[in-house]
């Protein structure tokens, strides 16, 4: 399904399974639903109603020339809430995605029963893809790409040509970039008042890691878990991944 | 209940698969059922999302696609033939309704 933001910006979005509502955001620029309709939605998807979006500019929601800025992009995640449901949801993000899920939690405490922060970059400038994007070569960009996109990019194929439009349209053609050189970080005394439980996810081998420690020193009754992985886990822990959101997310 | 045959559920999935990709090259592309999703039609993994929204469109919330990908890991998903989503949806046709 397809519906306009308050801004009038065309998202997509799509629903899975039935029962207590779980919206599941994913990461920039390479991201777009498939990194959790492929991997952790059908499973929550047996007991859970699984909202998944595409952010604007990515996957097939519009190709909007601005507004990622964390602002901005709360409010398109505040339309989809206020457009699918009156509950309290769980929120599942992961990235960029996990910046605008706690930027919502903490904006909308009633709204919002559980948090899950897997690889939430804080300060943003801690993200991977926008370092190498930013600042890299053409080389370091693909270093900064989960192994399967990699390949894509690669092969030659359709599929590398359709990944690399996309994102030559964010990083050359929309303000996405310069919309994340001047996000801010969230001070300690605001993560300290979440409201609702937080899970937070990091990997081994990111260079997020110590932003999952900070989570678990700052936010009373936080619940870190690192597994073995990149910044990329939904790619790189698929499983284990979905196992310890399915545990919390059920408890 | 009208149950359809493979042969009209390939025709099915040939007409959606062209209008998700949308694409000059792809209303005459040749789809048969071992037709690979991902190596000879090269379709996107957001492109199978779209398929499964019209697969539903068509048939209904009882092809439960997602459950079915829930099966598979990634890899598998993108090794898929129009064959075995063909097979899948005649199989779940021929179950009785629950809703």
């Amino acid at each position: 399904m397809r519906f306009a933001t308050d801004d009038g910006v065309e998202l997509h979005v799509e629903e899975l399974g039935a029962g207590p509502p779980v919206i599941m955001l994913h990461g920039l620029l390479v991201g777009n639903m498939t990194t959790w309709y492929f991997t952790a939605a059908p499973d929550l998807a047996r007991t859970h109603r699984v909202i998944l979006f595409d952010l604007r500019g990515h996957g097939l929601s519009e190709r909007a020339p601005t507004g990622y800025d964390v602002d901005r992009m709360t409010g398109d995640l505040t339309s989809v809430v206020h457009r699918l449901t009156d509950e309290p949801v769980v929120l599942v993000g992961h990235s960029y995605g996990a910046l605008i899920a706690l930027t919502f939690a903490l904006r909308h405490p009633d709204r919002v029963r559980k948090l899950v922060l897997i690889e939430a970059p804080l300060p943003p400038s801690r993200l991977e893809e926008l370092r190498a994007f930013m600042y890299g070569s053409p080389d370091e960009m693909l270093e900064a790409l989960p192994d399967a996109l990699r390949d894509a990019f690669r092969s030659g194929r359709r599929q590398g040509a359709r990944l690399a439009d996309g994102i030559r349209f964010l990083a050359r053609e929309s303000s996405l970039l310069r919309d994340l050189s001047s996000a801010e970080d969230v001070p300690d005394e605001e993560l300290a008042a979440l409201g609702c439980p937080l899970l937070a996810v990091y990997g081994t081998q990111s260079s997020c890691r110590p932003v999952g420690a900070r989570l678990e020193r700052v936010v009373p009754g936080a619940l870190l878990v690192e597994l073995g992985g990149g910044h990329f886990l939904p790619l790189d822990a698929p499983r284990a991944l979905t196992d310890v959101m399915t545990r919390f997310i059920d408890a | 209940m009208n149950r359809r045959t493979e042969k009209e559920v390939l025709g099915d999935v040939t007409r959606m698969v062209r209008e998700v990709i949308a694409e000059e090259w792809a209303k005459d592309v040749a789809i048969a059922m071992e037709t690979s999703f991902a190596k000879d039609l090269e379709l996107e993994s957001i492109e199978f999302v779209a398929l499964a929204e019209h697969i539903r469109a068509e048939y209904g919330k009882h092809v439960n696609l997602a459950g079915w990908l829930a099966t598979m890991d990634l890899e598998h998903i993108l090794s898929l033939r129009v064959g075995q989503l063909v097979e899948f949806i005649v199989r779940c046709d021929s179950l009785p309704m629950t809703e």
